[in-house]
């Protein structure tokens, strides 16, 4: 069970330290992608449960064995939603990350930086 | 009361915001793209009526709740509309709608304006839902719709600058808002809720003074992500080129309504969940530096929209000034600076853009002598400018004279010198700037530069109009404030009103 957690955290580290220090746009996507794919896993083991069923009340499992053993089914839900969100933001960057190749022939972060002021 | 219109509120922008490209097909086949537009213009006016027909119930002293899908509180998404969120609503839909007339002059010459319309109905309809949902994931997807279509926005007109910005923009707002959803699952660990009002009061049985380790966790992450939305100082680096890159009717949405938006949120965050006995240090040295910092480099700017973009950072810093010194004045003191913020914000980039619009740029060491070509403009610019830096009678000086006299009284007398010499500063930088634009040597250029079109004055002189009767009649502004601060100190009353005595 801890382990999740673990590898979530080291998960959200790397991200943020490759959204940070990365300077190419695509590695910056990537961490991104990295961070949240991090915070799914956090969300997704905090509903865990080892052995657990599906959190449905039928004739098989009545509601007492749902509620002793059930998954919580919410996090799966949250996670479901951020997935589609972190897809169109991800669509977007990547799509301005195709544009801004076109104009400045370089995916560099540190090389757009002609807005100064 | 129409007993559905917290929903439609949100459902109409957005049903709105899909219908507009379809509508646009059909327009563009029989030449008549002016009955888009207004189809646009009469869904946000539509909008702002179903607001405002909210507005007795809630002023009264009613707490709205309605129930998505009939699902009692706890575990359904309700919107729950008080005071505050009533008030955020308005100016975001007020606002919505002059820009929304702005824009009809201000971007006809550009191409796609289809998809210009369909995400200005889709920013509207995400910052309503921000504003009025009761559910605190619920508040996340739409922060994120929010954030995504002002992604979108300025990086409209896809040149150079506009997608250097909107990538910065992009990689800043994916960060906040990736801290945000951190915090939401740490509070869902926590208390296994993601009703405002539930966490509220699961929060309040653990206890606030003094915070235990894990909710300062939580509240580092949440005002983390909520300040690079706002532009908070540390995190301010990605506005000003935003906003000098993206077209002024964007920035005008952008600077008077997810501004407001953000700031709303860390309201609620802060006095809702929180209860605000811990966090008002922390609100009152986070806005004194964004106070400053915002003030100090909106000095050396040569780029007008730039400049007022570092000028709003600062205003920014007033409002969580007020807010955070926690007294009954500050709070309404902050409060009404948010409304007259989202005003003179709007008026003084409404006149950027109406600047842009006829000269075609907005760098100051160009610019000069226009007074005699635009009037009208120089004059609202010239009111904007004495409204933001305080300057009686305009509204700017009402809401910081209450911020400066809440201070005192609050025995923090020193940080409402300190915002008294930003004031000055500011009224320094606007008037070089109102100087450097309309007075001074013309340029041969600029001499058939006309006056802009009635369409971009007419929303900028109902701005300016506000500006001045808020600043005459102070007490105005405080009568509509006041049921934001009812409703902000009162965390009780929306617990009990969300969750029904459960």
């Amino acid at each position: 069970m801890n382990f999740d957690y673990i590898v979530a955290m080291l998960m959200i580290s790397f991200g943020l330290y490759c959204l940070l220090i990365k300077r190419n746009l695509i590695k910056m996507v990537i961490g991104l992608e990295i961070l949240t794919f991090g915070i799914h896993l956090f969300l997704i083991s905090m509903g865990y449960r080892e052995g657990g069923i599906a959190p449905i009340v039928t004739s098989v499992n009545p509601a007492s064995v749902v509620a002793t053993l059930g998954v919580d089914p919410l996090p799966q839900a949250l996670v479901l939603t951020s997935i589609v969100i972190d897809v169109c933001v991800t669509a977007m960057l990547l799509s301005l990350a195709i544009h801004a190749y076109r104009h400045y022939k370089t995916l560099d972060m540190s090389e757009l930086r002609r807005l100064k002021g | 009361m129409i007993e559905a219109a917290p929903i439609l509120v949100i459902i109409i922008p957005l049903m709105g915001s899909f219908l507009t490209p379809l509508i646009s097909i059909l327009t563009k086949r029989y030449k008549k793209d002016r009955i888009r537009d207004l189809f646009v213009v009469s869904i946000v006016i539509v909008t702002l009526l179903l607001v405002l027909h909210m507005l007795p119930t809630v002023w009264s002293g009613n707490i709205i709740v309605y129930r998505l899908g009939n699902w009692t509180p706890p575990w359904g998404i309700c919107l729950a509309i008080d005071g505050l969120n009533i008030m955020v609503a308005l100016i975001v839909s007020g606002i919505a709608v002059l820009v929304s007339i702005y824009s009809l002059m201000y971007m006809k010459n550009d191409t796609g304006l289809e998809k210009y319309y369909t995400l200005l109905l889709l920013i509207l309809a995400s910052m309503m839902g921000v504003t009025l949902t009761g559910d605190f994931f619920n508040m996340f997807v739409f922060f994120e719709i929010m954030s995504t279509a002002a992604y979108a926005l300025v990086a409209f007109r896809r040149n150079w600058d506009s997608i250097e910005a909107s990538i910065k923009y992009m990689v800043m707002g994916s960060l906040g808002a990736s801290l945000f959803l951190l915090g939401i699952s740490f509070i869902y660990s926590l208390v296994g809720s993601l009703n405002i009002a539930d966490i509220a009061q699961k929060i309040s049985i653990i206890g606030t003074n003094p915070l235990p380790p894990i909710l300062i966790l939580i509240l580092a992450l949440l005002m983390t992500g909520l300040s690079i939305k706002i532009a908070m100082v540390p995190f301010h680096a990605w506005m000003p080129d935003a906003y000098q890159a993206a077209p002024s009717a964007v920035v005008v949405l952008l600077a008077a309504g997810t501004t407001t938006v953000g700031v709303y949120m860390m309201l609620r965050v802060v006095y809702i969940l929180f209860g605000v006995a811990a966090l008002g240090a922390m609100l009152i040295v986070l806005g004194s530096v964004t106070m400053v910092v915002g003030a100090l480099m909106a000095l050396v700017q040569r780029d007008l929209k730039r400049l007022l973009a570092y000028s709003g950072i600062s205003q920014v810093g007033y409002i969580l000034l007020g807010v955070g010194f926690g007294t009954a004045l500050g709070i309404e003191g902050g409060l009404f600076h948010l409304l007259n913020n989202a005003i003179y914000k709007a008026l003084l980039f409404m006149c950027a853009g109406a600047i842009f619009y006829r000269v075609g740029t907005c760098n100051l060491d160009e610019l000069g002598g226009l007074s005699k070509n635009m009037p009208i403009t120089a004059g609202l610019f010239t009111i904007g400018a004495l409204a933001i830096s305080g300057v009686p009678p305009f509204n700017g000086f009402a809401s910081k004279w209450t911020i400066y006299i809440a201070g005192i009284q609050a025995g923090k007398a020193f940080f409402s010198l300190l915002a008294i010499i930003m004031s000055v500063l500011t009224l320094a930088y606007l008037l070089k700037a109102v100087n450097a634009i309309f007075l001074g040597q013309r340029p041969k250029r600029f001499e058939n530069v006309k006056e802009a079109p009635l369409t971009m004055l007419f929303p900028m002189m109902l701005l300016a109009v506000l500006c001045i009767v808020l600043g005459v009649l102070p007490s105005l502004g405080i009568n509509i404030v006041s049921p934001a601060y009812n409703a902000l100190t009162n965390q009780h009353g929306y617990i009990q009103a969300v969750l029904g005595g459960i």
